[in-house]
């Protein structure tokens, strides 16, 4: 049995022999021993000296012992002061009485040692239990204030990167808490070098930290691929395969990925574990669910990995809607969820599409009464071309020496075809030189509408008059992934050529492909239609550069780019 | 025979416990008595009688004074029901009770100062 | 208990049944219950009649079973699911890495 800590105790007791005996007693036992005659002495003596315990007679003059006991509780504040009652009153009453003053306990008279001894030592475990309680909280609480400074370092750093995107563009619309970082919440948006947007919504296993790490890595690889022109699917191979290898084997991203092409009026869809994202036509009112159709990032191995995408065309103002699980997921005093019912519910209700967000938040406060902070939202609209604008790229290098005057030829074949988009590449060759850089939207958008023309068109043979209506395009898409899955011969050529001219220079890219060709005259009579989806490539072409034209019956197509260099 | 009285086996713990405080212990609570008992005799009101009984109440059993506490106890439980004779007589019993046990402290002093 | 296991007589087959919340308190039981064999079973079933409720953590439970078991060779099955929790496995896809019913 452990010996007893010696404490110093205040003995309050108005009776001068009783008072005499049980500092006797007390001091017997091993303790130091204050005393007071009445209970004005007694909370004197406490503030002055602080004693472990208190034994406490209950009529004192002057002040008796259940006011003594209320101020010397009030006293010790967290800590735990026992006090034991001395006395020999016997109604229960009585007894109630100091129990509400705050007594812990009593001693009856006449005193028992024995019982003193076991009282003062059970008391004392008490007092200690209560120090250690006080003193873990306070630990805890600045462990706690470590975490939070930890988190707002990281989500500081984290902001830099997700900076480089452009969600305040003004087709985009999104809510999302400052603190969606550490529900695992992300939310992406960047311009393709050819104008068109790519958006991604993602949710990260778990909170806090753990979930916000996966964030950074995975947000450069969207940033960076996509300004570079990578498109959709390779973005989501690169993104899958570098969450497989970083995170550990029970945490994932769920995402979905958006492709918005204002110049081909269609969005392409991926979407991996997240709750129904919807197309919202204007015109018929209609919309479109986009489910989740894969597995979310970070669980498949790169063979295994699928990045088929889903094409819907869209018309000017028609919109994306996409939003999180803490949306369907919000219960109520009922353990009720609101489920996808309800936000139909809302979406059916919804007079105004402008204020699609302020409806759903307030269908969400009626329903539970207060806000969640991890739900997150995104609508993005599809604009005018000429209403949307990207951002310069930066470029690293000085400009001293740029190749000014070489050629490069190129064919990808068969294959090659299926699996590889040269563009990025073609894009990156072409920026070394400088006087090219100003025009990069264009040169990429030229590029990526003459390469797309000769696989799909020449080499594919699909019909582009297919996308005439929402079902075509849908086929036109279907059988693009199967013709390209089954390609076994054929070649795309890309030959681009740089020279000097003047104070600045020309380039000159040619495409071919091993298709059959097409009526070149006719296409070029047809007048330019904004309207219709299909057609409008060879109308960019050459409204975007400079002598374009059409040979070997429509296999080959060459177009032009000048630059001057600024005095 | 047990002594109704005063129990001696109290008498001896104290003895035990005070070593040479015992008497010290003795002859303050004999001095707490005496003033007790004028305060008995000068309280007016049932309310000021039943604290001061409590109050002797409460030594009277610690040093061992049996007949003398159940005598206080019931002064403290009924000094408001009883008449002031009643009252009167049960102070005259504290009075002479005490008369009764004083020269057993007396007589512990004496021999604790022997030892 | 809220997760119990039963091992086949010749040990071929574990059957893991998860009963209440399958959420992150699960955690240590549910790894315990396959980590601790002597002989790794060939087929594993995950038992969900009495689970009344599945997150995110419980399909990360569910990826590192799939691990130890084998990856792509594995041969696991998650039975009796009631429709909330289907629908839960069925967004998440995972009926593409788990037989589900």
């Amino acid at each position: 049995m452990q010996a007893q800590e010696p404490l110093t105790i205040l003995i309050a007791e108005d009776s001068a022999a009783d008072r005499l005996l049980l500092s006797t007693i007390v001091r017997r036992q091993g303790h130091q021993v204050l005393t007071a005659a009445n209970g004005a002495e007694a909370v004197e003596t406490f503030k002055e000296q602080q004693p472990d315990l208190v034994l406490m007679d209950a009529l004192m003059p002057v002040m008796d012992g259940f006011e003594a006991a209320r101020q010397i509780k009030a006293l010790a504040g967290e800590a735990l002061v026992p006090i034991i009652f001395l006395t020999s009153l016997t109604e229960s009453e009585a007894l109630a009485r100091c129990l509400e003053a705050g007594g812990d306990d009593f001693l009856a008279k006449p005193y028992n040692q024995v019982i003193l001894a076991a009282k003062i030592k059970a008391m004392d475990r008490l007092r200690r239990l209560q120090a250690t309680v006080l003193q873990q909280r306070d630990l805890i609480a600045r462990h706690h204030d470590y975490l939070l400074n930890e988190q707002r370092v990281a989500k500081a750093v984290f902001d830099k990167v997700a900076h480089s995107g452009c969600l305040s563009a003004p087709n985009i619309r999104y809510l999302q808490s400052p603190y969606a970082l550490f529900n695992g919440d992300l939310l992406l948006a960047a311009y393709t070098p050819a104008g068109d947007m790519h958006v991604m919504l993602g949710d990260f296993t778990g909170h806090g930290l753990p979930a916000a790490v996966g964030a950074m890595p995975l947000a450069e690889v969207f940033y960076g691929m996509t300004a570079k022109g990578y498109g959709l699917t390779e973005t989501l191979r690169e993104m899958n395969a570098k969450l497989k290898r970083i995170l550990p084997v029970d945490m994932f991203c769920c995402a979905t990925l958006l492709s918005l092409s204002f110049q081909s009026r269609s969005v392409e869809v991926w979407n991996g574990g997240m709750p129904d994202g919807y197309l919202h036509r204007m015109a018929s009112g209609e919309r479109v669910p986009l489910p989740a159709r894969h597995l979310p990032l970070g669980i498949l191995s790169a063979q295994a990995f699928d990045d088929r995408t889903d094409v819907y065309p869209m018309a000017v103002d028609d919109r994306v809607f996409l939003l999180s699980d803490g949306v369907i997921d919000t219960c109520d005093a009922n353990d009720q969820l609101f489920g996808v019912e309800r936000l139909q519910q809302v979406f059916a209700a919804n007079r105004e599409p402008d204020r699609l967000f302020e409806d759903i938040e307030q269908a969400l406060r009626d329903f539970r009464g207060q806000a969640r902070d991890d739900v997150s939202m995104v609508e993005v609209s599809l604009l005018e071309s000429a209403q949307t604008h990207g951002a310069a790229p930066v470029y690293s290098d000085s400009g001293q020496s740029c190749p000014l005057d070489w050629s490069a030829s190129f064919e990808f074949r068969g294959a090659t075809l299926r699996r590889f988009n040269p563009l990025p590449f073609l894009l990156q060759l072409l920026l070394e030189v400088h006087g090219l850089r100003a025009q990069s939207g264009a040169l990429y958008s030229v590029l990526a509408e003459l390469y797309s023309n000769g696989l799909e068109h020449g080499v594919l043979g699909l019909d582009s008059s297919l996308k005439r209506d929402a079902t075509g395009f849908a086929r036109y898409y279907e059988m693009r992934a199967a013709r390209l899955e089954a390609l076994q011969d054929g070649f795309v050529r890309v030959h681009l050529q740089v020279q000097p001219q003047g104070e600045g220079g020309r380039l000159t890219i040619r495409v071919e492909d091993s298709g059959k060709g097409f009526d070149v005259a006719r296409v070029m009579e047809r007048p330019v239609d904004n309207v219709r989806l299909s057609g409008r490539g060879i109308g960019l072409v050459r409204q975007l550069g400079r002598n374009a034209t059409w040979s070997d019956q429509g296999r080959s197509a060459s177009v032009e780019f000048f630059w001057e260099i600024e005095a | 025979m047990t002594d109704p009285h005063v129990d001696r086996e109290v008498l001896d713990t104290l003895r035990e416990v005070m070593e040479d405080g015992y008497t010290e212990l003795l002859e303050t609570f004999l001095a707490d008595s005496q003033s007790r008992l004028h305060e008995l005799q000068d309280s007016t009101s049932a309310k000021a009688l039943s604290d001061v009984a409590h109050s002797f109440k409460g030594s009277a059993s610690n040093m061992g004074a049996v007949r003398l506490a159940e005598l206080c106890q019931d002064l403290e439980s009924n000094a408001k029901d009883k008449s002031p004779e009643a009252l009167a007589q049960l102070v005259a019993d504290i009075h002479s009770e005490f008369a009764e046990v004083r020269p057993v402290y007396e007589s512990e002093k004496h021999h604790a100062h022997i030892h | 208990m809220s997760v119990v296991t039963e091992v086949s007589p010749d040990g071929h087959k574990l059957t893991i049944a998860v009963k209440g919340r399958f959420d992150f308190g699960r955690h240590q039981e549910f790894r315990a219950s396959y980590e601790q064999l002597d002989k790794k079973p060939e087929s594993i079933v995950v038992d969900l009649k009495e689970a009344t409720y599945l997150d995110s953590s419980a399909l990360g439970m569910l990826l590192l079973l799939r691990d130890h078991a084998g990856g792509d060779e594995s041969d696991i099955r998650v039975v009796n699911s009631s429709s909330d929790v289907k629908k839960i496995l069925a967004i998440s896809n995972f009926d593409k890495l788990f037989d589900i019913s």
